[in-house]
């Protein structure tokens, strides 16, 4: 209290102080208004933060240890009708489930990683315009949050490998939270979820990559499905290819409607090679698709902005 | 990029339909965007012969009687100077679009009008802006007498009725050979399953630009003879010798420079086909000269740049001309074609004369030496350059030109002589080549691979035969051998993506069709669980079973929230490239973010709610990982608030906070939080908030929030919250759960005392070694001292 007398009484002073610029000549009245201005701010400040604290000792205190406040009733639960799953989590654990059924193992995705998972390690030449088109977010430091969760390819190949020696295959999929230094509009979000699946065997082939694909999308949509791909180019992997599928019934897909839904390929031997992997003895194949895309096709919804809203009108009917 | 249909047909035999195409391009090659039909772009457009043209005095106007092949004269007016009588023009006819607005949501309907108030006009005579085939709306265009008659479609006479691709071209980031029609062409023959027969290196002749036959060359213009039998790597035809240098072959692994002199006039008279393939690729005619070099860029896909040669010695002080490659100097300027003036940095490559920078290499000619109309002779410079500098230049100063685009692709040196022959032979109606410099001092290397039948169909899962590889990459340009123990295959030299076998492999499961590889299930095998991944299945299960609401906020925070909040910025990792201050900060805990999204909900007005989030977070005071990437911690943050509440907000959220953990197994304690010096603890009021302790250590804080917070937050009293550490909840999580079935008898005991909850149960428990017992009501008479809690014992 004290405290803040004090620093009240100086405020004034400087007031007063500010009051006298009209005595000066006007060619130092600029700077002089400067510096008090500083010192006003400086002291104004302060009486924020003393007030600050004033409020926050003014904070009774209660007994942590009870469970429920003195001469109140024992607090209870807000009904389940209130309660929701936000559904992209709700899509991604459907995704995971089915992969987890199909024997992939789960590994999540970091938030902050390095220019070595993110590129080096995903055979990216150095300095080369592909890292351009991921337009990453970086720290200070240089750290990157993920663009990709393709990040994690060479962690998931090293940590697994002990798998290949086994005679068992590497069989993985990383969700993830995604960043991308993009404008948000209604089909665009800076923040958004990925799955990424690594299969790493003896004989895989490219058959059995769009053979898995295949499969996840039938069991997902519940329905037998016609599969397309196109011609893409990632650095990591060779051939790189774009997976699509025909359009849904339950999403009123009719013949003739394509959706693209992820970029895939066999992974490059040089990716191989840096996690101690001998690319003429194993192939592997490598995706990784977008989980928004799904939920916003299963609800109609039009505007991806409202998933990192926090809105709960939108999110309670998700019940 | 867009690629018209009509221009690809000049190289390849294409007998399926388009539509057919299209699919095959997209599936074989390239991501197609769009397909723009120009099929009827140019409908009632008419070539017609102006028969008098007679100047209306005092007006701009002309009166003409055009012949369009019809038995009468039609009358048109036209302002333009250039009309005059017996010429070829172009007609809009009464009813037609103007095919400039065709795309326009209003297109614009041409008519028949009274013009001066007595002149009828029936339709226009058009300009080349008015056509979409240039940015020319001085005068009216002119149709050689050789190529079309009066009565003549336009788009008959110029192969107008045409489709345009539209193509995404982050899809051929790895194919610079893709960024010329040839290249484009080629990929279309493959796809096809035609050899590619076209060879512009060795005898392409420019059929495009005469169609039907070939065009005559001039004998004096055949410089490859001379340039194939020197032996010399720098090859020097002439007279007018440049002198040129490359700093560093790195930045510019080759240059040709040829110098030409006028001997004669182009008069760019009329329309040409090379005008309307310049339009139809999105680039617009210019002049002879400049319209040739970008023609041959979009034939190519090699860039080249056209100067004023008298401008060029100029600006060099110097008798002849001396061009040096060579980094930008930090600070320097130059103006370029388009008036901008940009300040250069070290990463740019530079074309100077005598040192003085004259154009930005590979983006954007200097102004200074900018061909025009009186342009005498030319020097024209064919050059490769490296494309790690040229994205540097593109992202530095916004450039974003047709040839940086096919530049930063990574253009391939083989051909840059070539280019510059076929530009001075376009050229040789105006211009004899006086002399060539090509400084090419290391040259590429041919790359040949090996690989087997069987390492082709065991990646891709097929049972293709060497025939048929065979033949597949041949009709591409391959080379390949068979010498009965595997291909040797020899890549041609504008694939500069091909180098190892399993780009081979690509090529040949493209090219064939992916689509007609078996999807086949590999054989697999059972997975084990992620226990945390499982462990936050149950919690959402929980949450929403109690009422509670999931919620997924942003990684990244501003500045101010962290100090709403009460957190030190400094412990959070910064973003230097965020798009808004909002999202500058990686955050620290989770709660803070949902304090902002509870003000937002009790605005909306939601009355009650308890919001949480599980997500990751780091604090630059956790360090690195052996892998020297930030230690990271999965988080779980909660608030509940309530609009219109007078009670304890704290013992809501720790009834939340105990019943999860009782679901997980896990046993806490509450013991009064000392300090609330920790990152995911400085939000909450230490008076009113406990620790999350199990086994003795920490895994979390449960609380209300400093009264300064919540004022911050703008939140109603009774607000409070969680947030605790998954990871260590995870270690402490058992699928351990005791149930006891026996029946229990209950009772109430009720103990007056002035201990807090947790000393008191304590007493009772030590009556009562081996009951349950489970918390009651706490009620203390106004003025006491001493509260009286309940107890529920189960014995």
């Amino acid at each position: 209290m004290e405290k803040l007398e004090k620093l009240k009484q100086e405020l004034k002073k400087i007031n007063a102080e500010a009051a006298s610029v009209k005595d000066l000549p006007v060619e130092k009245r600029a700077e002089f208004g400067r510096k008090i201005n500083a010192k006003k701010q400086e002291v104004l400040a302060k009486i924020a933060e003393v007030e600050k604290a004033l409020v926050d000792v003014a904070a009774e205190p209660i007994d942590v240890t009870a469970w429920s406040g003195t001469n109140e009733a024992l607090p209870g639960f807000y009904s389940t009708e209130l309660g929701s799953k936000h559904p992209l989590m709700t899509e991604l654990n459907r995704v995971v489930e089915i992969y987890q059924m199909m024997g992939f193992e789960v590994m999540e995705s970091r938030q902050l990683d390095d220019e070595y998972h993110m590129f080096d390690s995903l055979n990216f030449a150095k300095e080369h315009p592909a890292r351009d088109g991921y337009d990453t977010f970086r720290t200070e430091e240089g750290l990157i949050p993920p663009a990709h969760t393709s990040t994690m390819q060479h962690r998931a190949l090293k940590k697994y490998k002990y798998k290949l020696e086994q005679g068992e295959p590497i069989a993985v999929v990383v969700p993830g939270r995604v960043y991308r230094n993009e404008d948000v509009d209604a089909t665009h979000e800076h923040t958004f979820y990925q799955c990424e699946g690594i299969f790493v065997s003896e004989t895989c082939t490219l058959g059995n990559m769009l053979g898995v694909l295949r499969e996840f999308f039938e069991r997902y949509y519940e329905q037998k499905l016609e599969i397309r791909t196109q011609p893409g180019y990632f650095p990591f992997t060779e051939p790189s290819v774009e997976f699509m599928i025909e359009k849904p019934k339950v999403l009123g897909g009719k013949k003739g409607d394509w959706l693209e839904m992820l970029g895939c390929g066999m992974i490059h031997p040089n990716v191989l090679k840096m996690a101690g992997i001998d690319p003429d003895k194993y192939h592997g194949f490598a995706w990784g698709g977008g989980i928004d895309r799904l939920v916003l096709l299963r609800y109609g919804l039009g505007d991806i902005r409202v998933f990192e809203s926090g809105n709960l009108n939108f999110l309670r009917e998700f019940n | 990029m867009r690629i018209s249909l009509n221009w690809l047909r000049k190289f390849v035999d294409i007998k399926v339909s388009d539509d057919e195409l299209v699919r095959l391009i997209g599936a074989r090659l390239v991501e197609v965007e769009d397909v723009i039909d120009e099929t009827h772009k140019y409908d009632k457009i008419y070539v017609v012969k102006v028969v008098e043209a007679e100047k209306i005095p005092d007006t701009h106007l002309t009166k003409c009687m055009i012949d369009c092949g019809r038995d009468e004269l039609v009358q048109v007016m036209c302002g333009a100077p250039n009309v005059h009588e017996g010429m070829l023009a172009a007609w809009i006819a009464p009813g037609a679009v103007v095919p400039a607005s065709v795309h326009e949501d209003a297109p614009f309907v041409i008519g028949t009008r009274k013009m001066l108030g007595k002149y009828d006009s029936h339709g226009m005579l058009a300009a080349a802006d008015e056509l979409d085939i240039g940015e020319d709306h001085e005068g009216i265009i002119e149709i050689d007498p050789e190529m079309a008659k009066a009565g003549d479609l336009l788009a008959d006479v110029f192969e107008l009725n045409d489709k345009i691709l539209d193509i995404e071209n982050k899809s051929l980031t790895h194919r610079p050979d893709c960024f010329g029609m040839i290249g484009f062409a080629r990929e279309v023959s493959g796809i096809l399953g035609q050899k590619f027969e076209y060879d512009f290196l060795r005898d392409g002749s420019l059929r495009p630009v005469v169609t039907g036959e070939a065009p005559s060359f001039d004998a004096t213009l055949r410089l490859r003879r001379a340039v194939v039998t020197s032996e010399s790597p720098q090859k020097v035809y002439s007279k007018l010798l440049p002198t040129i240098t490359i700093s560093d072959n790195t930045i510019c692994p080759r240059l040709t420079v040829v110098v030409m002199e006028k001997h004669g006039e182009i008069k760019k008279k009329y329309l040409t086909y090379i005008d309307t393939v310049l339009a139809k690729s999105g680039m617009k005619p210019i002049s002879p000269i400049v319209d040739a070099t970008n023609y041959l860029m979009l034939l190519t896909g090699q860039p080249l740049h056209a100067y004023d040669y008298d401008k060029f010695v100029k600006v060099g002080k110097t008798d002849k001309a001396v061009l040096t490659v060579r980094l930008a100097k930090k600070g320097e300027e130059l103006v370029l074609l388009d008036d901008t003036e940009v300040v250069l940095n070290e990463n740019d490559i530079v074309i100077t004369s005598n040192d003085v920078p004259v154009g930005l290499a590979g983006a954007k000619g200097g102004k200074s030496t900018m061909i025009d109309e009186n342009t005498r002779n030319i020097l024209l410079e064919v050059a490769t350059f490296s494309l790690y500098n040229l994205r540097k230049t593109q992202m530095a100063h916004g450039i974003f030109s047709e040839a940086i685009t096919r530049y930063t692709k990574g253009q391939p040196p083989y051909q840059t002589m070539t280019v510059a022959e076929k530009c001075a032979e376009m050229l040789s109606d105006g211009f004899k080549v006086a002399g060539m410099v090509d400084e090419y001092p290391n040259p590429e290397k041919q790359i040949v691979v090996k690989i087997t039948t069987n390492e082709i169909n065991d990646l891709l899962g097929t049972n293709y035969s060497t025939e048929l590889i065979t033949k597949t990459l041949g009709n591409v340009g391959f080379q390949i051998n068979n010498d009965g123990n595997g291909l040797t295959v020899t890549v041609p030299e504008w694939r500069t993506d091909i180098h190892i076998p399993e780009d081979i492999i690509e090529e040949v499961g493209r090219l064939l069709g992916y689509d007609n590889i078996e999807p086949v299930l590999p054989p697999h095998y059972t997975a084990e669980k992620n226990k945390m991944f499982e462990m936050k299945r149950i919690i959402r299960d929980w949450m929403a079973r109690y009422g509670a609401n999931e919620l997924l906020t942003y990684s990244f925070v501003s500045e101010q929230l962290l100090k709403k909040a009460g957190l030190d910025i400094k412990n959070s990792y910064r973003i230097v490239n965020s798009i808004s201050p909002d999202l500058q900060l990686v955050r620290q805990s989770i709660v803070p973010s949902l304090l902002d999204k509870a003000y937002m909900n009790e605005k909306l007005p939601v009355d009650k709610f308890a919001i949480y989030e599980m997500n990751t977070v780091y604090r630059k005071e956790l360090g690195f990982t052996d892998e020297k990437v930030p230690v990271e911690k999965k988080s779980l943050g909660f608030v509940v608030a309530e609009r219109k509440n007078n009670e304890t907000a704290y013992y809501k959220a720790k009834k939340y906070v105990a019943k999860l953990l009782e679901e997980l197994n896990v046993v806490a304690d509450y013991v009064p939080l000392k300090s609330n010096k920790s990152a995911e603890a400085k939000p909450f009021e230490a008076k009113r908030s406990a620790e999350i302790k199990v086994n003795g250590e920490c895994v979390g804080v449960v609380g209300e929030f400093k009264n300064s917070v919540r004022n911050e937050f703008k939140l109603a009293p009774y607000a409070a919250g969680f947030e605790i550490d998954l990871d260590k909840v995870l270690t402490q999580m058992s699928h351990k759960k005791q149930i006891n079935v026996k029946n229990r008898k209950t009772e109430d005991l009720t103990v007056t005392t002035d201990k807090n909850y947790a000393e008191a149960l304590k007493d009772v428990q030590k009556k009562y070694p081996d009951a349950m017992i489970r918390p009651g009501t706490i009620y203390q008479a106004e003025g006491q001292k001493t509260r009286n809690i309940t107890f529920h014992i189960e014995k």
